[in-house]
Order: structure tokens, then sequence, then C-alpha cells
């Protein structure tokens, strides 16, 4: 396993371990934001891999690593990232819409064909 | 040796032994003619600040018992032929993970219902493969009132010794046999515990099933800060399971040969008159009690008969049967079953010739039944 | 929140075996969470899981753990608890573990109130040894031991952990891990048995061939079967056919607990109390 994978490794609001992740798009379900999405990946499990493509508009609700049963998603703890200065999005219409367009898309990220 | 004596039945002894060997778990259901094993020993265990309890099946009382062994308890369980059978799968697993545990089996008739009050001697080759898979068993026999306590004792300190169930035969005879034993002292059963072997370095370097190939598990009680994972699965050296192809080879080798390779600790046997014996009876359990009777009755008449008595009837004393057997010519085994141990000493005698007397209706052998079937060899 | 359950988990034992989505891995961080936030150490922790995937828990996370034999979980837990009363003792299994082959294990220890937490995890079906039907897999459904539709009636693990003498019964499901984190704690913290019937989802095997093949579907559908307790209580009979409540359904903190029992027999046998009569309970029955 990947050292430390719960240390944000950059000041990310949201992160994943790949080695971890099989690909189960619950995750990218229970996002309210469309911050996630499955990428085509020729050599995991389901020929699938979580991609963090918005992070700018993850609202930190803490949903996809509370709901990830493979320990490889992580958000940065409420605290730590507010005291160095940075904070979480708002909820928007528009990241509702993305989250909506995402889930119709099979989960697959939309700059991805959906079919699996 | 410090002895002192006391009237008491063989159930009972064996639950006294328990307690002074250590034993603080108990975990049973009641079942002919073994019950007053619990019975006793529900009295005695809380006094010392021990647990007895009966729990809601012959399967409920094997696994707590596996359960406080685990957790660093001598523990004791006791039932007859029914509760074997049923607890064979998790005799199974305290095998492979090696904990250590005592199982009396006060034995009936049977198979199946059978005789509940009646004797028998017939769960001898469940003894040696109680459950699936290969099993190495260590099993005792207690062939009179006072090894009842003594070979009780015995067994805790040899599943502490190599790590995994012993099992001892009492028989229905024996159990509610009532009267006088010459016993060890407390202090003397006391001075002998030998409790399991536990490493005491840092936790990061503890693997509890890493141990030489013919050396047990060293496995440290529960909840004293060496947290390792016990499974009836093939397991590596943390406990954790594992197919992989060498590993599981060795694994099922070492519960072999941790036995196998010291049956010196663990072989016991008596021989009663066989320094000059023309005629060798092997006999264990009440049995051997006629046995000896009727080889009384037998030299009197002038007939050199001889008793070979397994105390250790698994592993079986092979080499020593053998001795005899070759010089030997009449040989004849005694048992309250249809030939269970006469198949071994067979085996160990290499010899097809060894005659038998059996009985299997419930009831005890008499010196005379004996004496009239030496005659006739 | 970036919690961080390394410091619970056998590392080298990652990935988990579950299949992608499985909620085995969902109620393993809730529980784990859980923990943290009790501040028990981890070798103070037992935890005893039974076979089937759920059975796998114990090899993943770091405390004192066994891996027993098909329904016997409650059984070796009696007996670690019994011996070491002060600990903290944790069962898992399935609904195959606790319910069928380990019923009467279940049904015993709910009677004598030991003080352990028994977590259920149900997903309505034998996952790990492929599709058979369990005591909880809806009539109907296919399964692979009955092919032509499981003609087997369900029973409600909740009623049974209830009438056995549980003390805290509770439901809950793999969809709110949060909800999931706190009834572990309660459960954990109640001193008696508490009995939790999980809910988890089971999309490989009993979704995939009833026509819920993602995790999501199988999401779904618990979500579709489960209503918070006070609102299920409200319903009428017919409305309440096809529905299982969540939340704590039974929490009594009165209930005599079976290794307080125990002491108070080691007292009468050391002489530093009267013998334990009928006198000294309330229910003589």
């Amino acid at each position: 396993m990947a050292a430390s994978p719960m240390v944000n490794p950059g000041n990310q609001p949201v992160w994943v371990n790949t080695d971890n992740c099989k690909a189960c798009d619950i995750c990218v379900s229970v996002c309210p934001s469309g911050v996630l999405g499955m990428k085509y990946e020729s050599t995991s499990t389901l020929g699938a891999m979580i991609s963090i493509d918005h992070p700018e508009a993850c609202i930190g609700c803490n949903e996809c690593e509370l709901t990830c049963p493979d320990f490889a998603i992580y958000v940065a703890d409420s605290k730590e990232y507010k005291g160095a200065g940075f904070s979480f999005a708002k909820l928007t219409d528009d990241a509702k819409e993305r989250q909506a367009a995402i889930v119709a898309n099979n989960y697959m990220s939309l700059s991805e064909q959906g079919v699996k | 040796m410090a002895t002192r004596e006391v009237i008491s039945t063989g159930n009972e002894l064996a639950a006294i032994a328990a307690v002074d060997a250590g034993c603080r778990f108990f975990g049973g259901y009641p079942l002919t003619p073994s019950s007053e094993v619990m019975h006793e020993i529900s009295d005695l265990l809380p006094k010392v600040g021990g647990v007895a309890i009966q729990m809601e099946d012959e399967i409920g009382g094997i696994c707590c018992v596996i359960g406080a062994a685990m957790a660093g308890d001598r523990a004791l369980t006791a039932t007859s032929g029914p509760g074997m059978s049923l607890k064979a799968e998790n005799l199974g697993l305290a095998q492979m993970a090696e904990v250590p545990l005592v199982c009396i089996n006060v034995m009936r008739g049977g198979p199946s219902t059978g005789l509940p009050t009646r004797v028998s001697q017939g769960d001898v080759l469940q003894a040696k493969n109680p459950s699936h898979g290969d099993y190495k068993s260590i099993t005792l026999c207690a062939g009179s009132l006072a090894e009842c306590y003594t070979e009780t004792v015995r067994a805790f300190n040899l599943a502490d010794r190599f790590m995994q169930p012993v099992i001892v035969l009492l028989d229905e005879t024996i159990g509610h046999m009532h009267g006088k034993a010459d016993i060890p002292t407390i202090e003397e059963v006391k001075a002998g515990v030998v409790p399991r072997k536990t490493f005491d370095g840092p936790a990061n370097e503890y693997f509890p099933y890493d141990c030489g190939p013919t050396e047990p598990a060293t496995l440290n009680p529960m909840f004293t800060g060496y947290r390792y994972h016990f499974t009836g699965l093939h397991h590596d050296k943390n406990g954790f399971p594992t197919e992989e192809i060498e590993t599981c080879r060795k694994l099922i080798q070492r519960l072999e040969d941790k036995v196998a390779m010291h049956e010196d600790e663990v072989e016991s046997y008596e021989e009663f008159m066989m320094d000059d014996a023309e005629i060798m009876i092997v006999a264990y359990g009440s049995v051997s009690l006629a046995a000896k009777e009727s080889i009384r009755h037998l030299r009197k008449e002038g007939i050199k008969a001889g008793l070979f008595r397994p105390i250790t009837i698994w592993p079986s004393p092979a080499k020593k049967i053998k001795e005899h057997t070759d010089k030997i010519e009449k040989v004849l085994v005694v048992e309250l079953n249809i030939g269970q141990y006469h198949g071994e000493v067979q085996r160990a005698a290499a010899r097809l010739d060894i005659d038998g007397l059996f009985k299997v209706n419930g009831r005890a052998l008499s010196p005379h039944e004996i004496v009239t079937k030496v005659k006739e060899l | 929140m970036a919690f961080n359950y390394d410091k619970y988990l056998r590392l080298e034992k990652m990935p988990t075996l579950w299949c992608w989505g499985c909620g085995d891995g969902v109620i393993l961080k809730a529980f784990v969470r859980a923990i943290e936030k009790m501040g028990i150490s981890q070798d103070d922790v037992c935890v005893v899981s039974g076979i089937g995937c759920s059975g796998r828990f114990s090899s993943y996370v770091d405390f004192n753990t066994v891996h027993t034999t098909h329904g016997r979980t409650v059984a070796y837990a009696t007996g670690i608890k019994l011996s070491r009363p002060d600990k903290l003792v944790v069962c898992v299994g399935g609904d195959g573990d606790a319910l069928a082959i380990g019923g009467n294990h279940t049904i015993h220890a709910c009677r004598r109130n030991i003080d352990m937490t028994f977590i259920v995890i149900n997903n309505f079906i034998y996952g790990l040894t492929n599709s058979q039907t369990s005591p909880t897999t809806p009539k109907g459904m296919w399964t692979v031991s009955q092919k032509a539709g499981n003609i087997d009636p369900t029973f409600d693990a909740c009623d049974l952990a209830i009438a056995a003498g549980a003390s805290f019964v509770a439901r809950e499901t793999m969809l709110d891990p949060k909800k999931l984190e706190k009834i572990f704690i309660k459960a954990m913290e109640h001193k008696g048995f508490s009995f939790i019937d999980t809910l988890s989802n089971c999309h490989i095997n009993l979704g995939r061939k009833n026509k819920m093949v993602s995790a999501m579907e199988n999401l779904e559908w618990i979500d579709s079967i489960t209503i918070p307790k006070k609102k299920y209580d409200a319903l009428t009979p017919e409305e309440r056919l096809n529905l299982l409540p969540t939340g704590i359904l039974k929490e009594d903190t009165e209930a005599d607990e079976y290794c307080d029992m125990y002491a108070e027999i080691q007292k009468v046998q050391q002489g530093l109390r009267k013998v334990i009569s009928q006198d000294d309970f309330a229910k003589k029955i």
C-alpha cells in the first residue's frame, strides 16, 4: 500500500489512492457536486479508474470518503484545510447539473463515452 | 511423590484435577455419563475465580472453550460419544490454529444414541481422527480412579506443550466408579504445571506461527499487547489466511511432526507382569482392571500372562508393542468395542494373527471372561 | 475528514478480497471510526468473525482477531468474553452465519444478554459461496440453490433477537455510514447483548440474477425496503408488509448482563453473598 494515503498530497480538497480503487462507481454516484468521474483504464479491474475532474467544486461533504468501501478516496480534514487558508466550494446549480449528466453518462467523466 | 487419599468418582476426580492443574474455564453440555464432570467443576471453578458455563449445545461447549483458551485460560470440556461427534469440526479448528485445551470423553455405548448409561470403549478410533483432514491426535486413557486425576493433569501440561487439544478417555465404568484413590497433593501438581510458552520481545518481532518444523506455535494470550489472527484456514506466520503452496505443505507437516518427532514426551504405558509373560494381553481403561485381576488368577494356575496397558492411546506405543509381539506368540487384545485398538496392535506388530476379545453389549468384561478366553488361545 | 484508517488496518492484507462496491468495506470503515471515537486501545478489542465474505472482516483489522467455523462466532466470543469480561468483544457474521447454521448460538447469546456486540452483515444471500438462499433472501428471487425461484420464507432478524432477549437491537444499512458509525458506538457502549442487523448490498450474487446488476441498484433497493422506525410505527400492516424499520428497535439498560450475573455466582461460591434465589429476580419465569 502506498505511503499514508490519508495524508493530503498537497492542499487538495479530495484525493484518491488508485492502488485501492476497484471502480465500483459509488463515490461518483454520491457526490452532489460533479467533482468525480470514471475514466477508461485498460490495466485496472473493471477497465475504469476514478478521476478527480473538478476538485474546485468539492464542497467537503465527505460522502465519497464515507461510502468508498476500499480506502481509495479521502477528503481533506475540514479544520486542517481551512487552517491552511483554503476553503471548500459551495454547492451550485451548475455543479448539480453536471453531476446529473455524469450519472446519466453511466458515471463516466463527461469527456468519456458513457458505455462501459 | 507426595500423595493424599481421597474417596470420589472418576468424573469428579477429573474435574478436581483440572482445577488443581490451573484450569479456569469450563464449557460444556450435559451428556450421560459425563455430566458429573460439569456438575463438579461448575461448583469448583467459581470458587477460584474461574468460569463454568453450560452452553446451548455441545458445539457451543467446545467453541467457548477454544475462545477461552485463545484468551489465555487453561480450558476444559467434557462429553461422551455423541458430543465428540458434534465437536468434530471445532476440534479440527483448535488443532489447526494450535489452541491448547483438554477434552474429556466418558465413553458410552454407541454408535448414535447407543446405550447412554452403559460402558463401551467405542470412541478410540474417533479419538485418533476426531476431525476431518489430517489430525495428529494426543489421546490419553485413564485406567484407574487415580489416573482419572493424574491423566487429566498430564493432559493440560501436554496441551500447553504441544499447543493442541488433548483428549482424555474415560468410560462409563470408571467415570461412575466410586472408591479410594491415592492422588498427588495439590502442591505436587502445582509444582508440575508447565504453562504454554510465550514470546516477550517487541510486538513487531512476534510471529506466532513462525517456528521450527517440529515445534508448536507460540501463542501469546489475547489482550496482552500482541495482536494476531486465529483462523481455521491454512495460514502464514502471522496467522493470516494463505494458499501459498510451500506454506500450506509445511503447516500440515509441522502439525504432524511437532508430536511425531517428540513421541517420547507423550508416550506412557504400563507393563504388568510382562517380564516373563508368555501371553500378552493388551487392554486399557476400565477393562485393564479386569485384565489385571484375570492375570492374577491365571498366574495362580501357572499360566504366565502379562498385561501391556497403553496409557497414551494416541500416538500408540507401537515400538514397545512390537518389542513384545516379536517375542510373544499369543497376543490378546481385550476391549469393549468391535476391535478398534486390535487393528492398531496388528499394525504395530506387523502381524495379522493377533487375537481379540470384544464385548459390545454395554456390559463390563469380567476377569472370568478374560481368563476363559486366554485359556482358549 | 481524511480519517486515519491505516492505524486500524493490517496493511499487508490490502486491498480487500471483497468485490467492487461491496458494503462490507463501508461497514468496516464505520466500525473502525466508531472504535477511534470510543478511544479504546486496540489491545483491548477482540473481533470474532464467522465464515463468508463478512468472515474475512477480522483478518483486515488490527485487533485481537479470530476467524471461526461457520455459525459459531458468538459461541467462541462467549468464551473469550467470560474469560476476559473487561474487554470489548465484537462479533461479525453474515446472514447465513448468524441466522442459519449459527441460529442457535445467536438465540442463546441474546437470551443470556452477554455483553458483546453482534454485527450481522445481512446481504440477503450466501455471497462467498455464490448465491445460495439464506434465511433472509426474499421470496421469489433467483438463487443458485433455487433456480426455479426461492420459496423459503424470510424472518426478521431483529424480531428474533428481541424475542430471544437481546437488550439492544438495531437495524441500519450501509447507505448512511455516519448513522452506522453512531449506532455501532451505542451498541458497543451498551452493557448487554447488542444485535445490529446491518443491511448490505451484494450485487455480484443477489443482485446480478435479480435485475440489480450494479452496486447502486442494490443500494436503491435497500433504500426502498427500509424506513425509520418512527415512520414505520405509523404505518398500517399492509403498508408495513415490504418494509423493515431502521434505527434502535429495542434498548433496555436495566436487563441483567451475564458476566455481571456470573460474578455473583463467584461471590456465592466464595462465601461473599448468600445463594442466588428466585427472590433476587422480578421476573421469576
